[in-house]
């Protein structure tokens, strides 16, 4: 590939022609140097068409040569919508054009532009309306006409990271300004963060003459030297959070793709400069019209010639400065035009590329059309802390209203005012200096140059390049009665494309004030919302750290089998292979359940007895030591919480369990009365879940296995059913032990020094082996507490359900002076209308509805099954349900329907448990 | 990210935070009416302003205190500890 | 040299849209009908509305074409869909746990998918199916409650498992190894998204074209009430009397009912949404994790629309926070992991105002005629056409319709809470 286009060496360019660069363009070769973008190197071979627009498919050329170029958005590989005019090249970069089928030059969907007149405005909305039976004929046509890049089911994740700074300053935008804050700050003793969006310091300089390429060096060099500063390039800061949390978005990162840096500065200095404006005209869409800006830095940055016969239409200094770079390049110079002569520009023409430029007095062939007509100020870092900017007509642009920001935010360059490169440097240290103090002393304002106002010319062209939005379509708006600014942004999509409004917001709204009449500062300000900068989905997310939480048995688990069940931030053994037969194993002989899940509060103090009296519905006050009791808690609005056991060790000295999702919440619940209704109470709470292993072991044979490892006395007299004693298991002192029931078997559970976990456990397996005994997982357990009738919170229960309809009446007791949920539940024991839980039984045993099946009576919902299993020890179905009062009454036979229509019959059970309803079991 | 004073470890991220809402008075379970429990259970002021709420710092020394917000601004003022400890407004939040 | 953009033109205005017209306009260059026609703020008018979002303007429609009631204002303190609905993400579905919530929602569903005939305006109405996933068995049981009590209202859903997600969205991470695996999802193929400014807009013509007066930037600063009676209300362009006041605001919805005296269980919380740049389509399915507080679904356009939980503590402000575009996106990797290079391009924040029963206040309030229509949490949009339809005949008949008599003010001192707060508490 050839470069026709690349210029001898300039004296700022950024390109090393030592190391050429191979790389595909539409699957074709081509070629650029290192520092070269992915645009620069194209147009240095000639390249003028790098896409097609969103909704007409006119082929766009280079309009701003930077990140915000609307045209220039490209798909590399499996990454869409890259900004070619601002990602540097890289060998072997696979680059294809988007928006275009079959090619960049032949694209079939162009034939959009020949309906154009007809796709105006709110065309969407006024047709495709009826037949209405075709419009999803019509939407899956419209899709395939949505652009941008295409995304990659097999795309990697890659890697991302984040960074935490806090900062004395941040400075967001390393222009001159930006360096002589950064500098002026760092002179002051603060320390510095120095953000740039380009790959190097510099702002507009870095495409300047000679002049100011001295004073980029200098000012370079003075923030290399300077140690307080750490210079972050290629980065950009996208969002101003409350109390000055700002996000920078890393873009060149060692080690990783991208890197999101969120840095606490005191003070905030933004400095992003100013974005040229496009002018709106016909045709000005062209490939080869393009901004002031745009061609400084084709020329000085990357050595390219943007064209080869130039016309201009400048309104300022930056517009003359590209006419004397066009020169110095060897570009012909058709005509001139100053509008601050009041010369105007009528239209632009050409097909595929600019041929010719009609001004308001004479016309002129040309394949360049560069326009400088003024400035954007990016005021969003200022916007987002609070900030309305305000437009000044004089000045033709907007200014951020200093005085009403925050305090440690700042503003300075371009954004804040006009001069010489010495004055705004001056400003910017009078700043830095401030910053580095948070205060504003020694800071004057900025002036405010003339400058004409300039948005279009006498006829109607692109106000948004990348949405295809026209001035007429403006017009249109506004004319419907959409004449608010948000409404006929909102109408049209003006600004709602990828560069966020950047090239077009003050276009639109000036468009709109004039459309309506009224003025500018009516008319609207510019919004900026977040990200400042498109950032990716990967750098937003860094890296995955979602803790789990294993048990200390998990090694004995992944060794045996243990299908995996992710329960909250737990991972635990849901079975090892065959749930029935642990069922079965617990029922007649023993088995061991890994508990340690179980939330476990130690509680300590004087005044226990009376939190557990306020927290659970039931009474505590006569728990003596060594005894365990079941307790149930409510919210105040009387709907069921949590439960567990809880015993009493000594004295003053308890250890609650809670259910093993709910032991946050319920740490905070009891923290939460203890600090805020009882700050008078004595009781210390110690959330010492982790601190215990623990280990349900049940079935009859229990007693005999533990009675092996224990020197505790086991005897049923002495540790009875709903006991806790401690001691030595397994040789761990320490342990904790209480005879309680979940499963309707003799049981155990034990909780011993979490880092003894393992070992109690393997001990209980060796012991146990000629007594058959066998670990059981979370299914086993959960068919042996639905065959007791025992409820789970959360599943037996749901977000309405009160004490009464979770079967607690047994346990609610009235005449407590006060518990949480008091109140209600004595309004719900009251009436006798409300759902109860209840046990049902199939009329065919050998249907096991499943869980949420809904049942019915007369076409309405009377209830549904909450927990369903087939009973490995009945050999038939038992379910637990919510079910209307009326129903619940035992012996009642309800219908149940289920999920594949069927209806079957069901008969509400003798209380909840199915196995051993008399309890004689646990107790033995 | 919106930093919050809090009383024992200064100013942190209100991300440490857990929010437990307006600070209200919970009446005597024993005498109040349905109307009065379920107001205390269901309504707020949800003023566009200055309000004093609870906080549960969840991820530091976890402890309740209560704090006066604007709810239009997020800026705050007069942290005070639940036990009254700088505070006099306290009332118990207990949702 | 800057002349005006259009000039006026004497032809005749094109009213009714249609392809046609399109072309015919297209040629003539005759000027549309204005959509919103501006109007002096008078000094009564039978019936106020305050909000000029979907609701109240869906309110306003219905009174008019249901009911010939066209003495009416629609009040909006800014533009016209600037609140909730034009900041919401825009999913239709009917897939609720409640059968009072599912009826409400269905109707509402079948306005939408009429809508677009119904307003001669093209809503953009797309049926995508709305996929809700289940990480946790839980979290499945309430799916399968959900189903379940669906289709006993005819409403279609099913529970559908990990094969049948990838099939609907083959860029699904469905492996087991996830860090939250999907056990299944409620599959409800009647669900979509639509273009939710189109909606207002439509409502907004047609309210229009029959005289009612849409007054933008018109704020109320205040609610007259005499001897138990609403009588007008106060704004900052003047005084209007009016027998009949309706609250129709979101994220205002307590401070307008405390002008009238009318206190409310709700607490307002900012919600964020954010969008993605275009990219070709691959996704059609809604898609919703529960636990992992994120929706996503892919628009016409291309661009990838993200929504989550509301934010974890109440406010009023609309600035957006970085710690809830990191979160989406990581919840978002999580579910597709290789969307890593998709750029988000804009993120913005709408007021829900949550009721303790997630579930909307319609109806009467002890002050007569003073009428709300609040309470919409994060589930306003949908409800807009059903809900305008309802409170326009409460307005005409002044008795409540069945549809909306469950979700009435009086439930939460009376203890009739909403079972949505059953589906919340156990499906996380």
């Amino acid at each position: 590939m050839t470069a026709p286009m690349r210029l001898p060496s300039q004296p700022g360019e950024v390109i090393d022609r030592t190391v050429p660069l191979m790389f595909g363009w539409n699957g074709r070769a081509a070629s650029g140097y290192a520092g070269d973008t992915i645009t620069s190197a194209l147009a240095a071979s000639g390249e003028r068409v790098f896409s097609r627009s969103f909704k007409y498919h006119r082929p766009r050329g280079i309009l701003t040569a930077a990140f915000d170029d609307p045209g220039c958005t490209v798909q590399v590989g499996d990454e869409p919508n890259v900004r070619a005019a601002h990602r540097r090249l890289a060998a072997g970069m696979d680059v294809r054009a988007e928006n275009a089928w079959p090619s960049l030059k032949y694209d079939v969907k162009a034939a959009n532009q020949l309906v154009g007149r007809f796709l105006g405005a709110g065309f969407y909305y006024k047709t495709f309306i009826s037949p209405q039976r075709l419009w999803p004929a019509y939407e899956s046509v419209l899709r395939r006409f949505s652009a941008g890049g295409s995304m990659s089911v097999d795309a990697r994740r890659g890697d991302y990271d984040k960074r935490y700074v806090h900062v004395d300053v941040l400075v967001a935008g390393g222009g001159p300004a930006g360096m002589a804050a950064a500098l002026a700050a760092a002179d002051a003793g603060a320390s510095v963060l120095l953000v740039e969006q380009e790959y190097d310091l510099g702002g507009h300089l870095r495409y300047g003459g000679a002049a100011e390429l001295a004073t980029l060096r200098e000012l370079r060099d003075r923030v290399a030297a300077a140690d307080a500063i750490e210079v972050l390039t290629d980065s950009v800061a996208i969002g101003r959070y409350e109390d000055n949390w700002i996000a920078v978005m890393q873009r060149t990162a060692a080690g990783v793709a991208e890197r999101l840096v969120k840095a606490r500065a005191r003070s905030l200095v933004v400095a992003p400069g100013l974005i040229e404006r496009p002018y709106v005209f016909a045709g000005n869409d062209l490939p080869g019209v393009m901004l002031s800006t745009g061609v400084r830095r084709l020329i000085n940055l990357y050595a390219v010639k943007p064209g080869l016969r130039a016309a201009a239409f400048i309104a300022n200094e930056a517009g003359d400065a590209a006419v004397e770079d066009l020169r110095r390049a060897g570009v012909q110079i058709a005509h001139v035009a100053d509008a601050r002569r009041g010369t105007g520009l009528v239209h632009a023409t050409g097909r595929g590329g600019l041929r010719s430029v009609r001004f308001s007095d004479r016309t002129v062939e040309a394949d360049l059309l560069v326009t400088a007509v003024g400035w954007t100020a990016p005021t969003a870092l200022a916007s987002m802390a609070g900030d309305r900017p305000e437009f000044d007509p004089g000045a033709a642009r907007f200014f951020p209203t200093v005085a009403e920001l925050p305090g440690g935010i700042y503003c300075t360059g371009g954004l804040a005012g006009d001069g010489s490169l010495d004055e705004l440097v001056g400003h910017a240290t009078a700043v830095g200096r401030a910053a580095a103090t948070r205060s504003r002393v020694g800071v004057a304002p900025l002036p405010h140059d003339p400058h004409p106002a300039l948005f279009h010319g006498p006829t109607d062209g692109f106000v948004d390049l990348c949405e295809d939005v026209t001035s007429k379509d403006l017009a249109t708006a506004v004319a419907e009665g959409y004449d608010g600014a948000e409404l006929a942004k909102r109408y049209t999509t003006s600004t709602m494309g990828p560069t966020q409004g950047k090239l077009e917001v003050v276009n639109t709204i000036a468009m709109i004030a004039e459309l309506t009449g009224r003025g500018i500062a009516e008319t609207g300000t510019t919004t900026w919302r977040p990200p400042y900068a498109p950032v990716t989905l990967g750098a937003l997310a860094g890296r995955t750290f979602e803790p789990v939480r294993y048990s200390p048995m998990q090694p004995w688990h992944s060794a045996h089998g243990a299908k995996p069940l992710v329960a909250g931030a737990w991972i635990r053994p849901d079975h090892y292979g065959d749930p029935a037969a642990e069922v079965r194993a617990v029922r007649s002989g023993v088995g061991i359940i890994d508990v340690t899940p179980i939330g476990k509060l130690d509680l300590q103090g004087p005044d226990v007895a009376k939190l557990l009296n306020l927290l659970y519905v039931n009474k505590w006050s006569k728990l003596g030591i060594g005894r365990v009791r079941y307790g149930a808690m409510c919210a105040d609005d009387g709907v069921v919480f949590d439960d567990g056991v809880t015993g009493r060790l000594a004295e003053d000295h308890y250890l609650m369990s809670t259910t093993s999702s709910g032991a946050a919440a319920v740490w905070e619940w009891v923290e939460n009365w203890l600090q805020t209704e009882h700050p008078e109470w004595a009781v210390h709470v110690t959330p010492v879940t982790t601190s215990y292993a623990s280990i349900n072991v049940a079935g009859p044979k229990s007693r005999e296995l533990i009675a092996r490892v224990t020197d505790v006395d086991l005897s049923p007299d002495d540790f009875g059913y709903m006991h806790v004693r401690t001691g030595r298991v397994a040789g761990v002192e320490d342990s904790v032990l209480w005879r309680i029931g979940f499963t309707g078997e003799l049981s155990y559970e034990l909780h011993v020094p979490g880092a003894f976990g393992l070992h109690v456990w393997e001990t209980l397996l060796r012991e146990g082996a000629d007594l058959g005994v066998r670990a059981f997982g979370v299914e086993a357990q959960r068919i042996l507490r639905l065959e007791k009738g025992h409820l789970i919170v959360g599943q037996d229960t749901d977000g309405l359900t009160r004490g009464f309809s979770a079967g607690l009446d047994w346990a609610i007791k009235l005449d407590k002076d006060d518990f949480v949920g008091k109140p209600e539940l004595v309004w719900q024991g009251e009436r006798s209308d409300h759902p109860r839980l209840v046990g049902l039984a199939t009329v065919d045993p050998q249907l096991v509805p499943p869980e949420a099946s809904q049942i019915v009576a007369g076409g309405e919902i009377v209830g549904r099954v909450t927990s369903s299993r087939m009973s490995p020890t009945l050999r038939r179905s038992v379910c637990l349900a919510q079910l209307a009062d009326r129903l619940a009454r035992p012996g009642t036979t309800v219908n149940v329907r289920l999920p594949d229509g069927r209806t079957i019959q069901a008969r509400v059970t003798d209380g909840l448990a199915a196995v051993d309803p008399d309890g004689k079991r646990m107790r033995v | 990210m919106m930093l919050l004073p809090c009383p024992w470890c200064g100013p942190r991220n209100v991300t440490e935070f857990a929010y437990r809402g307006e600070n209200i008075a919970r009446p005597d379970p024993n005498t109040a009416d349905k109307a009065t429990w379920r107001d205390y259970l269901y309504y707020r002021s949800n003023r566009a302003g200055w309000e004093r709420e609870g906080w549960f710092h969840r991820a530091g020394c976890r402890q309740f205190f209560s704090i006066e917000r604007n709810r239009t601004t997020n800026e705050t003022r007069g942290v005070g500890t639940p036990d009254g400890a700088g505070d006099a407004a306290h009332s118990g939040d207990s949702r | 040299m800057v002349r005006p953009l259009t000039s006026k033109l004497s032809r005749r205005p094109v009213k009714k849209y249609s392809a046609v017209n399109i072309l015919r306009q297209g040629i003539t260059r005759a000027p549309w009908a204005p959509v919103l026609v501006p109007h002096e703020l008078r000094g009564r008018y039978d019936v106020v509305i305050i909000g000029g979002g979907v609701h109240g303007l869906a309110t306003a429609h219905y009174l008019a074409s249901n009911h010939g009631i066209t003495d009416v204002a629609v009040l909006d303190k800014s533009y016209i869909g600037s609140g909730g609905s034009g900041r919401n993400t825009a999913i239709l579905r009917s897939n609720y746990l409640t059968p009072e919530g599912v009826r409400f929602y269905d109707r509402s569903m079948e306005l939408y998918r009429n809508l677009a005939a119904d307003l001669n305006f093209n809503v953009m109405f797309a049926k995508r199916g709305h996929l809700t996933l289940a990480h946790n068995d839980g979290s499945l049981r309430t799916m399968r409650w959900r189903a379940e009590v669906n289709k006993l209202q005819g409403v279609d859903s099913e529970v559908v498992g990990p094969a049948e997600i990838k099939k609907l969205v083959p860029y699904m991470d469905t492996s087991e190894h996830a860090r939250y695996p999907i056990l299944g999802a409620l599959y409800h193929p009647p669900g979509g998204i639509i273009r939710h400014d189109a909606v207002v807009w439509g409502y907004a013509r047609q309210v229009s074209a029959r005289g009612v007066h849409i007054h933008q930037d018109t704020e109320v600063r205040g609610i007259d009430v005499a001897g138990g009676k609403v009588t007008g209300v106060r704004t900052n362009r003047g005084d209007v009397a009016a027998g009949t006041v309706l609250n129709c605001t979101a994220g205002w919805s307590s401070l307008i009912s405390e002008m009238a005296g009318v206190s409310m269980p709700v607490e307002t919380f900012p919600l964020q949404a954010a969008v993605t740049e275009p990219v070709r389509p691959f996704l059609d399915a809604v898609v919703v994790s529960a636990s992992l507080h994120v929706y996503v679904s892919q628009t016409d356009r291309g661009e990838l629309v993200f929504g989550a939980s509301v934010d974890p503590f109440g406010s009023y402000s609309m600035r957006g926070s970085l710690e809830f575009i990191e979160g989406l996106a990581g919840h978002v990797l999580e579910l597709m992991p290789s969307l890593a290079k998709l750029r988000l391009l804009r993120s913005w924040a709408g007021l829900c105002d949550m009721t303790p029963d997630f579930s909307p206040i319609m109806g009467e309030t002890p002050v007569q005629g003073f009428l709300i229509d609040v309470g919409w949490g994060t589930y306003g949009f949908k409800a807009g056409p059903v809900s305008g339809e309802a409170m326009a005949e409460l307005v005409a008949t002044g008795k409540t319709p069945e549809i909306i008599a469950p979700f009435d003010l009086a439930r939460f001192t009376d203890d009739r809470l909403m079972g949505e707060k059953g589906a919340a508490s156990v499906g996380h």
